[in-house]
């Protein structure tokens, strides 16, 4: 009996040591102590960083986008060479090409906040990870989750400010072209389909579950790709059969340089279809209009142009 | 086409001593460690020799330096350059001992590690896995290098088991086989790729071969084979030269001419697999390296063998190395380069030599 009582108060005066020690750690501190961030990110990973990072490197042109447009470019120590906007971008080291950065280049650098993409899942991420670097992976699949991307990194860069005015901003003009658009009757909505490149197959158009898919939804048309999935390619015979009254095009170095833009005003057998008659064909710099980055907004905006003049200005 | 043994070959136009012959393995093998040690000392990072050497020598048992560089320095030469390049010696190893085998057994010039699908096995199992959306990791190794290795080995065996005979495999019928199933394997691969929209740039990289993104664990798990693999058929060298005679003949010289192939078939086909399960389809090495060994030091299996394993390793270092450095930080896929830097090379050999050596 007694040792149990002995045990009893043994147990209780080391858990009231323990629980006095954790109480004064949280109020004692002098200066602020480095608040750590743990995020979830757009690949499911939980991402933990002890202070705010300082040396970022993005692995993609995408990711530089949103760290220049939330104002990290002085934090920014190295891109990718296809990272080309906005300007300032290109003037900073790069760590080699899209899915094969070079893995020496970026353990020299030191960061201590790496920006990927799906493209870096299966090899890349787990790579990084092993030298103890930390990465952060931005993958968004719909508008929403581009505003979430841009959420996400400011919260992780402790720009969070920045992040919800710039978010802020970017719904406000997406509001303005989808209160317009929900004006019109369904028949007012024009077949569209957004271009990427063509081939002897056919044309490669933006399907169903792509961000184009989406803007051009939301700028009042309806894109005749959607039977597809993606990316993929549709045969003359059914763009023929499809008719689209409006075809926007990726003009850029991504798309061939303007290649595929004659191709579609020029292609003999496209003769009939509706957007070559009613001249109805747009070029479009595909950088700004397929990139999943602050620009998507850009490219809505160009779309509903195209597809509705006379809606917008 | 079968071998003639050189009975008419002059002598003297190439290495045919055997005390040169042993003297060029044990060359060759000091050659492969200064390359290793130059390969780590060289890429995109500028990285002093002198850092190098103690970052290496520190590593060594029973030598401790103290540290006088930065640690992402040691981080690159140890973990980023050194397993790159070690991987990079066992593939170059495996691929042209392979090949060696494959053109012994077949007693055919154009026989590569590729021939019964083993290539087109790997590259559908790694589009698969490409495609996927499940990703996984155990072991040390990603779903990716699962699946290709189990593509290359299910081909394989399909085309064994189609062109078995009885109990016996002709040749031609294996070779044919191989071609028909890896022409098959092809064209789902292409529409795979087609249809593959975002990782397509990913799959396409991944087949023309690189070793980028190398890491111990891949070491670990592709050495075991290389050396079981490359041990087996070594030991074996001297009835591969008899089979070099017709496969009748040979077999009434004793040789029990269908279990050796089994046997040299798997274990050409399980290195070959495991090397292309990690770094993708890398051409050239394993028909031209043995070819090149030939034309210098002959036709004997057992110094063909050996010399193959030095030759092959050095030069998958050695054009890897350029892969990496001519146009840093971007990687030129190395099938690519081993193209540009063997084809003249083997050339140059031929013209020299100036005799049908097969």
């Amino acid at each position: 009996m007694k040792s149990k009582v002995c045990l009893l108060c043994t147990i209780c005066l080391i858990s009231a040591l323990a629980l006095s020690f954790s109480a004064s750690c949280e109020s004692v501190p002098e200066s602020a102590p480095p608040s750590p961030i743990e995020v979830t990110d757009q690949l499911g990973r939980v991402v933990r960083l002890e202070t705010a990072p300082q040396r970022i490197i993005s692995l993609a042109p995408s990711n530089t986008e949103v760290l220049f447009a939330l104002g990290l470019a002085d934090r920014v120590v190295a891109v990718t060479d296809y990272c080309n906007y906005p300007p300032e971008a290109e003037a900073k080291p790069s760590i080699g090409g899209f899915s094969t950065p070079n893995m020496e280049e970026i353990v020299a650098l030191s960061p201590d906040l790496i920006l990927a993409t799906s493209i870096h899942e299966s090899k890349v991420i787990s790579q990084l990870e092993s030298k103890g670097l930390t990465v952060l992976a931005l993958n968004p699949k719909t508008v929403n989750e581009v505003l979430e991307a841009i959420l996400l990194t400011g919260k992780v860069a402790g720009v969070e400010e920045n992040a919800s005015e710039l978010a802020a901003e970017m719904q406000q003009r997406i509001k303005a072209v989808t209160d317009k658009i929900a004006s019109l009757s369904p028949e007012e909505k024009l077949k569209t389909c957004y271009v990427v490149w063509f081939s002897d197959e056919g044309l490669m158009v933006a399907g169903a579950d792509t961000l184009q898919d989406e803007i051009i939804d939301k700028a009042g048309g309806l894109n005749i790709g959607m039977e597809v999935k993606d990316y993929a390619s549709i045969d003359i015979e059914t763009v023929i059969g499809l008719n689209p009254e409006v075809m926007i095009v990726g003009t850029g170095h991504g798309s061939s340089g303007n290649d595929t833009f004659d191709y579609t005003r020029t292609e003999a057998r496209l003769r009939d279809i509706d957007a070559r008659q009613n001249e109805r064909i747009y070029g479009v710099d595909s950088d700004s209009a397929t990139r999943p980055g602050p620009r998507i907004v850009d490219g809505l905006e160009q779309f509903a142009r195209f597809i509705h003049p006379e809606l917008f200005e | 086409m079968s071998f003639k043994p050189s009975s008419a070959e002059p002598t003297g136009t190439y290495f045919s001593g055997r005390r040169t012959r042993l003297y060029s393995i044990l060359g060759l093998a000091i050659a492969l460690v200064a390359v290793v040690v130059l390969a780590t000392s060289v890429g995109s990072v500028h990285i002093p020799l002198l850092t190098t050497f103690r970052i290496l020598v520190d590593k060594l048992p029973l030598i401790d330096i103290t540290q006088t560089w930065q640690s992402p320095l040691s981080t690159i030469i140890l973990e980023i350059r050194l397993p790159r390049v070690i991987l990079a010696g066992l593939v170059g190893a495996s691929l042209a001992t392979a090949g060696a085998t494959y053109q012994g057994l077949f007693r055919n010039p154009l026989a590569d590690p590729y021939l019964i699908g083993v290539a087109q096995g790997a590259s559908l199992g790694a589009v698969v896995g490409f495609l996927l959306p499940i990703t996984w990791q155990g072991f040390g190794f990603g779903l990716i290098p699962l699946l290709a290795f189990i593509g290359a080995l299910v081909a394989a065996a399909v085309v064994y088991g189609l062109a078995r005979v009885g109990k016996t495999v002709p040749v031609t019928t294996l070779i044919l086989a191989g071609v028909a199933l890896g022409a098959l394997l092809g064209s789902i691969v292409s529409y795979l790729i087609i249809s593959s929209g975002e990782d397509m740039h990913g799959i396409i990289f991944w087949l023309m071969g690189s070793f980028s993104l190398s890491q111990w664990s891949e070491v670990g798990i592709v050495l075991p084979y290389a050396v079981v693999g490359t041990a087996v058929i070594i030991i074996f060298a001297r009835l591969l030269n008899i089979m070099q005679l017709d496969e009748e003949q040979a077999q009434q010289l004793g040789v029990s001419v269908e279990k050796i192939k089994v046997i040299l078939l798997a274990a050409a086909t399980l290195i070959t697999a495991a090397s292309v399960s990690f770094v993708g389809t890398i051409g050239f090495v394993g028909i031209i390296i043995p070819h090149a060994v030939r034309l210098i030091w002959g036709a004997d299996h057992r110094f063909l063998l050996p010399l193959s394993v030095l030759t092959g390793a050095i030069f998958m270092i050695l054009t890897d190395l350029v892969a990496r450095i001519v146009l840093a930080p971007t990687e030129i896929p190395i099938g690519v380069i081993t193209a540009i830097c063997g084809a003249p090379f083997f050339l140059y050999l031929l013209r020299r030599r100036k005799r049908v050596i097969f």
